[in-house]
């Protein structure tokens, strides 16, 4: 089990944040994720793996200057 | 006894005015030549047009000079303001002041906006803005004391010059055992020796018991201080509350300051994290996605990038609330204690590091070809110190290091250093030589477009290849994003009223990561409201981080989500409820257009603001060098099949360098074209006399400078 924006969310053997994603159906272009203190980016979402028991934040990050 | 002396050279006692709704309703001005003080009332007029903070600035630079005043005439006016609502401690973001001056570097506006203390203490004083003319060959501290009601100049003599020891001096000098009631703006030795010079703004930490400060870095503001004489501005005053601003609806501003503030507490944790890193955060983001600057903006990643991340400085970082303003929720001005610089006169000793924060990371790391955290932080600590502006200092070093590289200079040039990217032992040695204002670093100081010229004629330098990979426009600096690869971002640094800053419009990631804007209109929409809307936290005082760096979480459900519209909607209560004249979301942009549009009519007057002067270095519209392209050859080959159309079988990599340019350079001038049209101005860049007229900014002076440019409808 993990943790997506607070809310409880099944895990499975090899998922990654590409997965985590297609799995919530949330259509919203992330740019970052957050995995516990790593942070993710889109570029890297297909070959990074989401660890049992991980707290997953979905960055909506849209700002940086 | 202190080994410093100060000297009455004037002094004016007044009575402080009552605050009303987030006004004091004058200003304050001081020349510093004859020496003069003097408190002039702001017409009605005046605060409906330009509002407060940087559009006070702006009036009142544009009534001191003309347009042949130059950067270092003592006619030239320093301005500093807060706005209506700076200084309220309850609602995130209210403490930031706003610069103003003509530039040493682009000889036009400059405006440049800082945190610290001292531009809600100036207001609370009794004074909107601060105008400060003349030049004095001795040294001259300022002193407005709200507290006793008194503005005094004092001539000094044996004052420390870098600004981290006279911060903590004249705090404690002035505070009367409460530091907290001070904050002294200043700058150092290399703001007097170099044209790239900036302010440090204190604010006082109680918990380190120490005065720390901000930097309004940019255009060489640091540098017109100096230049007057000043060695510091100071203000005083005590006890800020909710209603220190007088708001005409506290129980309205107490409401949403809340909802604002707790959102904040509760979402920052999930987000960015910026409470406790700051702005760190950036710098492996910005790498991922090819647009973190390195080896003078020719790549945007590299694989030791992560050493400069935000993991290394989460543990360099001394936890601990760090707001640069008071009951600020974002408190994100993180530093480092107990750092022992290896180089300078602090050398083996223990100092606290301001910084650094995702610029001087990037200006002063990856951008050098450096990554190394400690290099970063040295940097950081010394160019604050001696009143260097770090974004310059890395750009004009990265440009410096790519011209050793290509042989451009040599170290017959340099006196000597091996100018490659990666040295850090050379960077750190530019930095001490522009604070003592000798060897190589004294010519980095003078900018990069000076330094153009200068090698051209001088070294022989080829003027062509600098005009490419030089990375100023309008004479400023660039800041330390990529823009290669998001036109809406060349607009956002190209179109901007100053020059390459990005505090007008960041849209990398609406225009290239997310794709929001793919046509022409949609990206000079998104540059007609971006730098409206970020021009009104100018007007007003405020930091723009709580605005779009900790976002509502149904934010990405609505209908713009790049505006962020549920925190507009707030900052408009917010400044109902100070000022007590109701407004919506749109009337926050209209503020700024006026102003906005004011600005670059002040540049028209001193010789600017046409279209060629939104013009970019090639280097950040797309590959200078083959090396460049080849780097990325399958990204621009795919560009140039699949969106040109062009034939690029068999081609040369030269070929297809030139092909690529021709096109992206014609996009960038129809990007002009798009914007302008947009914005209300010619096809040559100038607001028409129909924009003036309906902003209210149609002055007698106004209409006839576009007259003369030969604007008549």
């Amino acid at each position: 089990m993990i943790q997506v924006a607070g809310k409880q969310m099944a895990w499975h053997e090899g998922m990654t944040v590409s997965d985590l994603l297609d799995e919530l159906k949330d259509p919203h272009p992330y740019a970052v994720v957050r995995i516990n203190q790593q942070y993710v980016t889109r570029p890297n979402f297909e070959h990074t793996f989401v660890p049992d028991d991980a707290d997953v934040f979905l960055i909506p990050m849209i700002a940086g200057g | 006894m202190p080994d410093y002396d100060f000297k009455d050279a004037k002094t004016l006692d007044y009575k402080r005015p009552e605050m009303e709704n987030g006004y004091t309703d004058q200003t304050l001005y001081i020349n510093l030549s004859d020496p003069q003080i003097a408190i002039k009332p702001v017409a009605e007029k005046t605060k409906k047009t330009f509002i407060g903070g940087k559009g006070y600035d702006l009036w009142l630079l544009w009534n001191a000079v003309q347009p042949s005043t130059r950067w270092n005439d003592p006619e030239n006016a320093l301005c500093i303001a807060a706005g209506p609502l700076g200084g309220t401690p309850i609602y995130p973001g209210s403490g930031k002041s706003i610069v103003a001056t003509l530039s040493p570097t682009t000889a036009s506006v400059i405006d440049s906006n800082v945190g610290g203390y001292f531009g809600p203490y100036l207001k609370f004083a009794g004074f909107d803005a601060l105008e400060i003319q003349g030049k004095t060959t001795a040294e001259m501290v300022v002193f407005i004391d709200g507290v006793n009601q008194k503005i005094q100049l004092f001539e000094t003599s044996g004052l420390p010059e870098n600004a981290y020891e006279l911060s903590a001096i004249l705090t404690e000098h002035f505070a009367q055992g409460k530091p907290r009631n001070i904050s002294v703006v200043s700058t150092g030795p290399g703001a007097k020796n170099t044209l790239i010079g900036c302010l440090n703004f204190t604010w006082y930490d109680s918990k380190r018991k120490r005065a720390r400060y901000k930097q309004a870095g940019r255009g060489g503001v640091g540098s017109v201080f100096a230049d007057k004489g000043l060695k510091a501005v100071v203000a005083c005053w005590n006890n800020v509350t909710a209603d220190t601003n007088k708001p005409a609806d506290k129980a309205r501003l107490k409401n949403v300051a809340k909802q604002h503030s707790r959102e904040i507490v509760e979402l920052d944790p999930k987000q960015n994290e910026m409470a406790k890193i700051g702005t760190t955060h950036l710098v492996t983001i910005m790498n991922d996605h090819d647009l973190l600057p390195t080896h003078n903006f020719r790549y945007g990643q590299h694989t030791q990038a992560p050493n400069l991340g935000q993991e290394v400085y989460r543990r360099m970082f001394d936890p601990g609330f760090d707001g640069c303003w008071m009951g600020c929720t974002v408190a994100c001005s993180h530093g480092i204690k107990d750092f022992v610089p290896l180089t300078g006169p602090y050398k083996g000793k223990k100092v606290f590091v301001d910084g650094p924060e995702y610029e001087t990371i990037a200006g002063c790391g990856s951008n050098l070809g450096i990554f190394d955290p400690h290099t970063v932080a040295e940097m950081n600590f010394y160019s604050d110190a001696y009143g260097l502006d770090t974004i310059s200092v890395g750009t004009g070093i990265a440009f410096v290091m790519e011209c050793f590289e290509m042989g451009l200079i040599d170290q017959s040039h340099t006196g000597g250093l091996d100018l490659h990217f990666g040295n850090r032992d050379a960077a750190l040695e530019i930095v001490h030589q522009m604070a003592a204002g000798e060897g190589f670093g004294q010519i980095v100081g003078q900018g990069v477009r000076r330094m153009k010229a200068l090698f051209a004629k001088d070294f022989g330098a080829d003027a062509t290849i600098m005009q490419d990979i030089g990375m100023e426009a309008k004479g400023l600096e660039f800041s330390e994003y990529m823009t290669k690869e998001s036109l809406a971002q060349q607009g956002g640094y190209g179109l901007a009223l100053k020059g390459p800053q990005h505090d007008e419009a960041w849209l990398i990631f609406l225009d290239m990561v997310h794709n929001f804007m793919p046509t022409f209109e949609q990206k000079a929409e998104a540059l007609h409201w971006f730098p409206m809307f970020r021009t009104w936290f100018g007007l007003c005082g405020l930091c723009k981080l709580p605005w779009n760096d900790i976002i509502p979480e149904d934010n990405k459900d609505t209908a713009e989500p790049a505006k962020v519209l549920k925190h507009v909607r707030w900052y408009a209560d917010y400044f109902s409820a100070i000022t007590g004249n109701e407004v919506d979301p749109d009337d926050l942009i209209k503020m700024s257009e006026s102003v906005y549009n004011f600005q670059r009519i002040f540049n028209l007057r001193m010789g600017f603001g046409r279209r060629q002067h939104d013009d970019l270095p090639y280097r950040a519209v797309g590959p200078v060098t083959e090396t460049e392209y080849e780097s990325r050859a399958e990204r621009y080959d795919k560009q140039l099949a699949e969106i040109y159309k062009a034939d690029i079988d068999g081609k040369s990599t030269a070929e297809k360098l030139t092909q690529l340019r021709k096109q992206r350079e014609e996009q960038y001038e129809k990007l002009k074209d798009a914007v302008y049209k947009r914005r209300g101005w010619t096809p040559d860049g100038i607001p028409t006399h129909k924009t003036v007229k309906r902003l209210g900014i149609d002055f007698d002076e106004v209409v006839e400078l576009l007259r003369a440019n030969g604007v008549n409808s």
